[in-house]
């Protein structure tokens, strides 16, 4: 039985207008002109006081990004992108010299992140900024109770600059650094120096270089070793200026023995013209360290037709440089017109593990190629792949995803599961999945699955009195359930209702 | 860019694809075939033939079309009723698919001998059809073949494409088919490629389904030096029904790569492929197989298997089993796997005496045995190709 009739004039009827976050906040803001050049790169880099090297950094990757092309492999269609036509810095005025206090706080910004919904106590959070080395409250109140859980240190990034940062005091009194990477660069050189780019060399692929030349904002994480970092670290990105590049940078480092998790959030105002987004992600997992890393990408889709949205080309990879260490990623990919995008482990140390959960859900005339890379290295590693997609309307939902063993990984593991679910017979679902082998004694598994929503189980909902909107609800909802599971508890909630946004109609 | 053209591609007249088409992700064609060699020759003495005949044969009932070095020769056959031969060389196979399709468009440049087969209306065709290759594989030679096969409606056949060697130079044969399998006809379709280490085969076999049209497929792959063997099947009919099954051992020094394609382009048909591999030595293997479920196909039931024995740390086995879906009403699934014996099946048998070497040849021998078993071919032609993986495993394990 092909979807049913409800479903499809549900779904027909859905069009991503009712993006939630569309919204754009008038706030002030300070522009480099539009294009690129060194100039405009030497722009960024004064804007940021950033040092001598980091600006030669920044320009070689500008001058190997020239001679590149761009890549062509993915199943995702969009016009070419006039790079010139964009603008690579833009920042809210008022926090030229970075917010002291939310006092100093644009309002609107204020209700820019009321609007958002970010999760959790966000708007306490941000209340909660204060002068620097000024006593407040909240300090007795947290000093009793670092270590308690449902707080989050939220960096929130706005186009080009992070705004502000809370918590880090206390974040401090455990050792754990937690900043932008602006600052990073200004205040830990030699820890950026060390690892900046170790991860995702500067030429690693087209977008990666360019962001490397380009990139203004992004959160840098440091868990010194031992250190099981106090709370859920979290930034929210959200592009809002018309016709700029968002180019965010993270860096997250754990050293021996430590653990963070980290969260990522992003959306985006609804308009017509199509918005660039190329983010690098590194991760470094020292030996029997955890990073745990949980991204909820809500960028603007675009309308039903196609047109506006995001463009969001991101490359993040984690690497478990030592023995025993563990990467997790977690992934819920609801927005974005174009989404581009492989979290990958390299797994190095022995023993060190990598995990990827992701559910990927597209409507109206999205197109999504996602997936990952496990790399194993070492000896006795291991590497999980749950990948769920659901596509509806029109768009498009490829799985790509790469397992390698090394002739030296003796013992490597992989399982990996890719379901796709299709909701109604416009969209596509795609699984391309590369296996390589090398080592005799690796263990690959790969299943991947295609259909639509089984009739057994509708009916079986049905025949108890759950209407099939809700029926089609509840399926859905288990059908993801291994990844949400994954998700810290606080996005598990988010995750969820975007889902439902995303799919709404169809699902009910 | 200007890239300096390689002997090949000067003699070809265009590129040869690099890694970086992703349909030769895993066999970089350019850098392994740097100059094509000369045609060989029509063998005039008896050695050729020779050669030939002494590989058994596995159906003692067939009809054999003979070639020898890529040329046609008449050994009179006396044809089945109902099937018709003509010895004009056919039609080079469509390349509209660019990069893809650069195997057929090598082998429409190098090609010289073929026939056209056409089973009749309704005809039920017991005896077996061979189209038998013997190469000697001169150093630097060529031998390339074309086929054309119609089976019209209602009838039943059964063809056995089979390469035959033993040369460890360096030379080429490819093969080229066309399988047209018109309403309601059941065909089984069986390559054997025992190709001479030396060899460096490339082949395609591009299938039409119609309406209630059954058609089995089995590959064996056991020999050669750098193989491709290309399936590109079109399922055009209503209630077509399909499946590939294969065996592809992949000795020391070896590079074998078999890439399927399915195009399901309407509603209810069923299609199943199950491969399994063994890789010995330093061979590397490479399998790739594409179901595409376009729009109109509802009901589509399409699974495919991959397994795969790497036995050495040398050795390699690449695997891409894709799936490209726009129908929503379908059942589509496939499973990769990539293992070593397991040490589990090892411990019962050593538990019961049986030395390792033994054990492990036997828990090999069973795992590619199964799918000879699921061909149902017939006791005869079951324990040729189970004589032939023998053979092979014998060899190289």
């Amino acid at each position: 039985m092909p979807a049913v009739q409800e479903t499809i004039d549900a779904v027909a009827e859905i069009d991503v207008d009712k993006y939630k976050y569309g919204f754009a906040t008038e706030i002030e803001s300070e522009k480099a002109p539009k294009g690129l050049n060194e100039d405009i790169i030497r722009f960024i880099s004064a804007k940021k006081e950033e040092p001598e090297w980091m600006l030669n950094w920044r320009l070689e990757a500008f001058e190997r990004w020239k001679q590149m092309d761009e890549p062509s492999w993915a199943r995702v269609d969009y016009p070419k992108i006039d790079f010139q036509d964009i603008y690579y810095y833009a920042a809210p005025k008022n926090f030229e010299d970075g917010p002291k206090s939310l006092d100093e706080v644009d309002p609107e910004l204020l209700r820019t992140y009321e609007k958002l919904g970010i999760p959790l106590k966000e708007q306490e959070i941000l209340a909660g900024v204060r002068r620097p080395g000024e006593p407040s409250p909240l300090d007795d109140e947290a000093s009793d109770n670092v270590y308690s859980s449902g707080r989050v240190a939220v960096d929130a990034v706005f186009d080009s600059v992070s705004v502000v940062t809370t918590f880090k005091d206390e974040l401090a009194k455990a050792g754990v650094i937690f900043c932008s990477i602006s600052e990073a660069i200004r205040e830990h050189p030699e820890l950026v120096q060390k690892y900046l780019a170790s991860v995702v060399p500067v030429t690693d692929n087209y977008y990666a270089t360019l962001n490397s030349a380009v990139f203004t904002d992004g959160s840098f994480v440091y868990v010194p070793e031992g250190v099981r970092c106090p709370m859920e670290l979290s930034t929210y990105f959200r592009i809002n200026e018309i016709n700029t590049g968002q180019f965010e940078r993270t860096l997250i480092i754990a050293e021996k023995g430590s653990y963070v998790s980290y969260l990522e959030g992003c959306t985006a105002p609804q308009r017509d013209e199509n918005q660039l987004h190329a983010a690098v992600v590194e991760l470094v997992a020292m030996e029997d360290a955890e990073i745990k890393y949980s991204t909820v990408q809500n960028w603007y889709p675009g309308d039903e037709t196609g047109k506006g949205g995001i463009y969001n080309f991101v490359t993040k990879r984690g690497d478990c440089r030592g023995d025993n260490s563990k990467i997790s990623w977690t992934q819920v990919e609801t927005g974005s017109a174009i989404t581009w995008k492989y979290p990958s482990c390299i797994l190095r140390g022995d023993n060190s593990q990598g995990e990827f959960y992701s559910i990927a859900v597209s409507n109206g005339a999205q197109q999504v190629d996602s997936g990952t890379k496990m790399i194993h290295l070492g000896k006795n590693t291991k590497s999980r792949i749950i990948s769920k997609g659901i596509s509806a309307g029109r768009s498009s939902n490829t799985y790509r995803g790469q397992v390698s063993a090394h002739k030296k990984a003796a013992d490597a593991r992989n399982f990996t599961q890719c379901d796709s679910l299709l909701i109604g017979d416009q969209c596509g679902a795609h699984t391309v999945p590369y296996i390589e082998a090398k080592n005799s004694t690796a263990q690959f598994e790969h299943e991947a699955t295609t259909s639509k929503i089984s009739d057994d189980q509708l009916f079986y909902c049905l025949q108890r009195g759950i209407p099939e909107e809700e029926a089609i609800a509840l399926i859905v909802n288990g059908f993801v359930k291994e990844v949400i599971q994954a998700l810290p508890m606080e996005f598990a909630v988010e995750a969820q209702k975007l889902i439902s946004i995303s799919l709404e109609g169809s699902v009910g | 860019m200007n890239i300096q053209k390689t002997a090949a591609e000067e003699t070809l007249g265009f590129m040869l694809p690099t890694r970086r088409v992703e349909s030769f992700h895993y066999t970089d064609l350019r850098a392994n075939l740097k100059s094509l060699g000369e045609q060989a020759a029509r063998p005039e003495d008896d050695a050729t033939r020779t050669m030939g005949d002494s590989f058994p044969r596995l159906a003692s009932d067939a009809c054999v079309l003979h070639f020898y070095d890529g040329h046609g020769f008449e050994r009179n056959e006396t044809l089945p009723e109902g099937v018709m031969v003509s010895r004009d060389l056919p039609d080079a196979l469509s390349a509209d698919g660019g990069a893809d399709d650069t195997i057929p468009q090598i082998n429409s440049k190098i090609t010289t001998a073929g026939v056209s087969i056409a089973v009749a209306k309704g005809k039920e065709v017991t005896q077996t059809i061979g189209l038998a290759h013997a190469h000697t594989g001169a150093a630097e030679s060529i031998a390339s073949t074309r086929f054309s096969i119609t089976a019209a409606e209602g009838s039943t056949s059964r063809f056995i494409e089979r390469q035959m060697g033993r040369s460890d130079a360096n030379h080429m044969t490819s093969s080229a088919v066309s399988l047209n399998v018109q309403q309601g006809a059941k065909v089984e379709y069986f390559i054997v490629q025992q190709a001479g280490v030396g060899a460096t085969h490339l082949a395609r076999l591009n299938v039409t389904l119609a309406q209630d049209a059954d058609l089995s497929i089995f590959v064996l792959n056991a020999g050669g030096k750098l193989v491709r063997q290309e399936v590109k099947i079109a399922v055009n009919g209503e209630n077509a029904n399909l499946a590939i099954r294969g065996v592809n051992l992949v000795g020391d020094n070896a590079h074998i790569d078999v890439t399927t394609v399915l195009e399901h382009n309407v509603p209810h048909t069923n299609a199943e492929e199950l491969f399994r591999n063994v890789v010995a030595g330093d061979g590397h293997g490479v399998f790739q197989g594409q179901i595409k479920v376009a729009q109109p196909a509802q009901k589509t039931d399409a699974q495919m298997a991959c397994n795969t024995l790497l036995l050495t740390d040398e050795g390699d086995f690449s695997a891409k089993p894709e799936l490209e879906i726009f129908a929503d009403d379908v059942i589509c699934a496939h499973g990769a796997t990539v293992t070593d014996i397991d040490d589990e099946h090892m411990f019962y048998m050593q538990a019961r005496g049986i030395d390792q070497k033994t054990a492990r040849g036997l828990l090999i021998k069973a795992f590619v045995d199964e799918v000879v078993e699921e061909l149902e071919a017939g006791e005869e032609l079951e324990e040729a190709f189970t004589g032939i993986i023998d053979d092979w495993l014998d060899a190289n394990i």
